[in-house]
């Protein structure tokens, strides 16, 4: 079944990317055929429910971009207020050297995969020979087949280090629509450390079809902070894909802001294999005008002692449609498993939609598992108690939202990083704009 | 009591299965033989079509109840929907493939009873062992009874003082003879015969059920009561239910469902189709104890039903209770469609599967008139290797200002082996609807069994204990003689799921 959108890809798949690795030629053929033969998955396909793949499957885009490398990007989207330290850029999927910053930090390796393919491919082994057998995983399949950069990370045993990592992951606008594919790896040792952002922007305008899928292994002991900022223009279209594995004692910590994009998907996979690992998940998204954004979650404990904590909230105003996905499975013998998932929205529009789905699978007895989802508005009360201390029903309101959007946030140390994604938050919000005068539509 | 003969007469088999291991073991045997109390068969000649479906069956069918021609057209065309089905395949159950040829579609006992006093004594005793109030023991207990006893009506009391208040109850069969306008008018009309797989196939097979009509204004006076019984084997049962609650009308109506022992799956696909006009208020109880099969999982019925309510009227109320303790898997989705402005729609629930009993079930609450509430409460308890799921819908429509939800499941885990599921979807496109959903699961706290156990109560006791507080949220909500019964069905259903 190949529609508009697969054809010109696969296309480029057989055509090119050649690799002398048997492994990863294998790997990449095994993708290709499975996309060939499942396609897009359909109107049945349970993980794609509420996210129609119909009108994507319709455009054509061109495969990959040629002329990344020599683009020009406003430096100012790559700036990310707070974060000074090393960087790494991508533009439309490949590496840019020229707007990277590599200072040598001991026990680091920041590489890219250009670079692991031509030199050390084999290193990339346990990564990159993933196999996606369930046809939902699309385009996770589609990034096995066509990736050829993105950034690998690898920090040594032991290592905890200090500066802040800062990975820009850019669109920048073509004379065609462009189908980028990224695919990344952070991989920690046994007992490191790091604090990471994966910062996607983009040039307003283009239409592109971004695939970032990165990769995460947490060796024993071993911490990442992972700050998630998504704010590419409201004309692209991106998947992302976060794989994570959790050895033994490994704490993810994840902060995940969702504001950009006209349709969005992202699918957070954790899978703790390792005795007492522990994942905290907070996250956010803000829609307004006609974004779909689709965040899905599908955490998987299979130790013993392990924990997940996550708490999201959404934001859906105007036509936007805001989807949740939680799903939390604990597999047969993760005795001592404590999960805990909560997600709570804000529908701010007659036009908009929320759509929320907290799952539990459990097999095993000594847990302790709960979830919540609610749907509601801004609590009258709460706004009445503004408007008598002299605000305006609109700055009212804004601050509420904020402050419902804050929980995804606000624990982050760093002040002025925190204020950016006030601000960047608070313009996506509807309620900046002038409502003084008008009356509440609500009950 | 009427249960001691069903242990003296039927369990001789499993007695000599046993006495190679527990030799004067007898109260093991009995106990053994006490988990299912109702598994007994009853010895009746019946008039059984052979297995197999096409359209001459339908026919058949139709034309053995002497249905009209349009009662056959309309079962034709859901048969010929169903042909173009795929049988679901999302629920989180594990079904061998079922041979919809290998099943006989109808069976009914060969001499038609005309009236209570003609009922076979055997069918009758096999009710007294259920303890249905039937006959004389019906008016005593104040419970009117439709019994249908492999698939056809074989009593209906108190019709005369029901038919006095106006009220309508009577065997589906009868309905399409006697009161064709208002089936005509009302049947398919909650759940089309192309709304599922199962829904199609009981369409055109449905071999009767239950009709109910509550007139405008009426309070139904008494409580209405179904029991359900598969007797014979390699039958389905196709039960179709119709309850029309005009303007203002009032009805409680209990639905319990018992089945004797089998060794092979049997089939049971039922619709239930309920409608409240302006101000009514249907509230539907369930107690569910078809056979679930043994502790190796083998035999037990295959329960696919669709239940549905239509709240068309505004202020119109639906209330669905239910305890699912039976069945080798159960498919089950009693749902409400919240037409009418300020109308109610409530679910309790409580599912139990033990040994290898798989069941998914929960509720849909759609909200598309104005100020429409809905309330689900659904308790799920696994033990041994079952497989318990919870799986809801709540959607808001566009149109569904001030709508309200709240959900809670609550899931208890017993033993190392089963497993409990929640998959709520919440859909919403109303910005004044509030939507609340909340789920927990756990086992059994290790300290209140201790703190019972410290108080002298034995563990098994203990547990039965806490398994009922867990539960009594739903409970409550049942009629007085339900709820003792459904606490009981618990305490058996789970023998020997601890220690």
């Amino acid at each position: 079944m190949a529609t508009a959108f697969l054809e010109p890809l696969l296309a480029a798949a057989a055509s090119g990317g050649s690799t002398n690795r048997e492994w990863l030629a294998g790997v990449r053929e095994q993708a290709l055929r499975q996309l060939a033969r499942d396609g897009l998955p359909g109107p049945r396909s349970e993980a794609w429910k509420y996210s129609s793949l119909r009108a994507l499957g319709q455009r054509r885009f061109e495969p990959g971009d040629a002329a990344a490398a020599t683009r020009n990007v406003d430096a100012g989207l790559l700036e990310l207020a707070g974060v000074e330290g090393p960087r790494l850029v991508f533009v439309n999927g490949s590496f840019r050297a020229d707007l990277s910053r590599l200072p040598s930090l001991p026990g680091v390796e920041l590489r890219t995969l250009s670079q692991e393919l031509r030199d050390d491919a084999d290193g990339l082994r346990g990564f990159l020979d993933r196999v996606h057998a369930d046809p939902a995983d699309v385009f996770a399949r589609l990034n096995t087949v066509l990736a050829a950069d993105g950034p690998v990370i690898r920090v040594a045993a032991g290592i905890v280090v200090e500066p802040l990592v800062h990975l820009v992951i850019v669109g920048a606008s073509a004379s065609a629509d462009l189908a980028w594919q990224l695919r990344g790896i952070v991989e920690l040792g046994a007992g490191a450390s790091l604090r990471l952002v994966e910062h996607h922007v983009g040039e307003a305008g283009h239409g592109h079809f971004g695939n970032s899928f990165i990769q995460i292994l947490l060796r024993a002991g071993a911490r990442l902070d992972l700050l998630q900022v998504q704010n590419t223009p409201e004309s692209a279209s991106l998947v992302r894909r976060t794989e994570a594995l959790l050895e033994s004692d490994a704490h993810l910590e994840m902060r995940s802001i969702e504001a950009g994009a006209r349709w969005m998907r992202h699918d957070l996979v954790v899978e703790m294999t390792g005795d007492r690992s522990r994942l905290v998940s907070r996250g956010v998204f803000a829609l307004h005008g006609r974004q779909h954004a689709d965040t899905r979650l599908d955490v998987r404990h299979a130790a013993r002692d392990t924990s997940c904590d996550i708490v999201w909230r959404g934001v859906a105003d105007q036509r936007s449609r805001g989807i949740f996905h939680g799903a939390i499975v604990v597999a047969a013998g993760a005795d001592g498993a404590d999960a805990q998932l909560s997600n709570k929205n804000l529908l701010l529009s007659d036009q908009a939609e929320i759509d929320t789905q907290p799952v539990l699978e459990i097999h095993a007895d000594e847990v302790k598992a709960a979830h919540g989802a609610t749907v509601g508005q801004l609590d009258e009360r709460a706004l009445f108690y503004l408007r008598s201390r002299g605000l305006s029903r609109a700055e009212a309101r804004s601050l509420l939202t904020l402050a419902f959007c804050r929980v995804a946030f606000d624990s982050i140390e760093n002040a002025a990083l925190r204020e950016h994604i006030d601000a960047m938050l608070l313009e996506r919000l509807p309620l900046h704009e002038d409502e003084v005068g008008q009356e509440p539509t609500s009950p | 009591m009427a249960t001691n003969m069903t242990r003296e007469s039927e369990p001789l088999v499993l007695r000599d299965r046993e006495s190679v291991s527990s030799e004067g073991n007898e109260h093991i045997v009995e106990a053994i033989n006490r988990r299912y109390g109702a598994g007994f068969v009853t010895d009746i000649e019946t008039d059984t079509l052979p297995p197999g479906l096409n359209e001459d069956v339908v026919r058949w069918i139709s034309a053995r109840k002497g249905e009209p021609g349009w009662m056959t057209e309309w079962r034709l065309q859901a048969y010929r929907h169903w042909l173009t089905m795929i049988p679901p395949e999302w629920a989180k159950l594990r079904i061998a493939p079922i041979d919809f040829q290998a099943i006989s579609y109808f069976a009914a006992p060969k001499e038609g009873p005309k009236s209570l006093a003609e009922v076979d004594p055997k069918l009758l005793e096999t009710y007294e062992k259920l303890g249905v109030p039937l006959h004389e023991r019906a008016r005593l207990a104040g419970v009117a009874v439709d019994a249908v006893f492999d698939s056809v009506s074989v009593g209906t009391t108190f019709r005369k003082e029901l038919a006095e208040a106006g009220v309508i109850f009577c065997s589906m069969s009868e309905a399409v003879k006697e009161h064709p306008d208002l089936v005509r008018a009302y049947l398919g009309s909650v759940v089309p015969t192309s709304d599922n797989y199962f829904a199609a196939l009981n369409s055109a097979v449905f071999s009767d059920g239950s009709f109910v009509f509550i007139p405008k204004g009426v309070r139904c006076p008494m409580e209405l009561s179904t029991y359900f019984r598969i007797n014979a084997i390699n039958t389905g049962q196709f039960e179709r239910t119709l309850i029309v609650a005009e303007e203002g009308a009032s009805v409680s109506y209990l639905e319990g469902c018992t089945a004797p022992m089998r060794d092979e799956n049997q089939l049971h696909a039922a619709v239930v189709e309920l409608v409240a006009l302006d101000d009514a208020d249907i509230k539907y109880s369930t107690v569910q104890n078809w056979y679930p099969g043994d502790e190796n999982g083998l035999g037990g019925i295959y329960n696919f039903v669709t239940k549905r309510g239509d709240c068309r009227g505004v202020r119109s109320k639906i209330s669905w209770t239910q305890v699912e303790t039976g069945s080798a898997i159960t498919w089950k989705y009693p749902s409400c469609v919240l037409r009418g402005d300020e109308s109610v729609g409530e679910f309790h629930s409580v599912a139990l599967t033990h040994h290898h009993q798989q069941a998914d079930t929960g509720t849909k609450m759609i909200h598309i008139g104005r100020n429409t509430k809905s309330k689900i409460i659904a308790k799920g308890i696994s033990a041994g290797r079952g497989q318990n799921s919870y799986r809801g819908l709540v959607k808001v429509e566009k149109g569904a200002s001030g709508a309200r939800n709240y959900t809670q499941c609550d899931s208890l885990l017993i033993g190392k082996k089963c497993g409990a599921h929640t998959f709520p979807y919440i859909e919403v496109k109303n910005p004044s609807a509030i939507v609340e959903h909340e789920a927990t699961t756990s086992k059994i706290s290790d300290d209140q069994l201790f703190y019972c156990r410290s108080r002298g109560i034995a563990e098994e006791d203990a547990v039965s204990l806490i398994v009922d507080g867990f539960c009594r949220q739903v409970f409550r909500e049942l009629p007085m003689e339900f709820a003792v019964e459904a606490k009981k069905l618990l305490e058996v259903s789970l023998e020997g799921a601890v220690g």
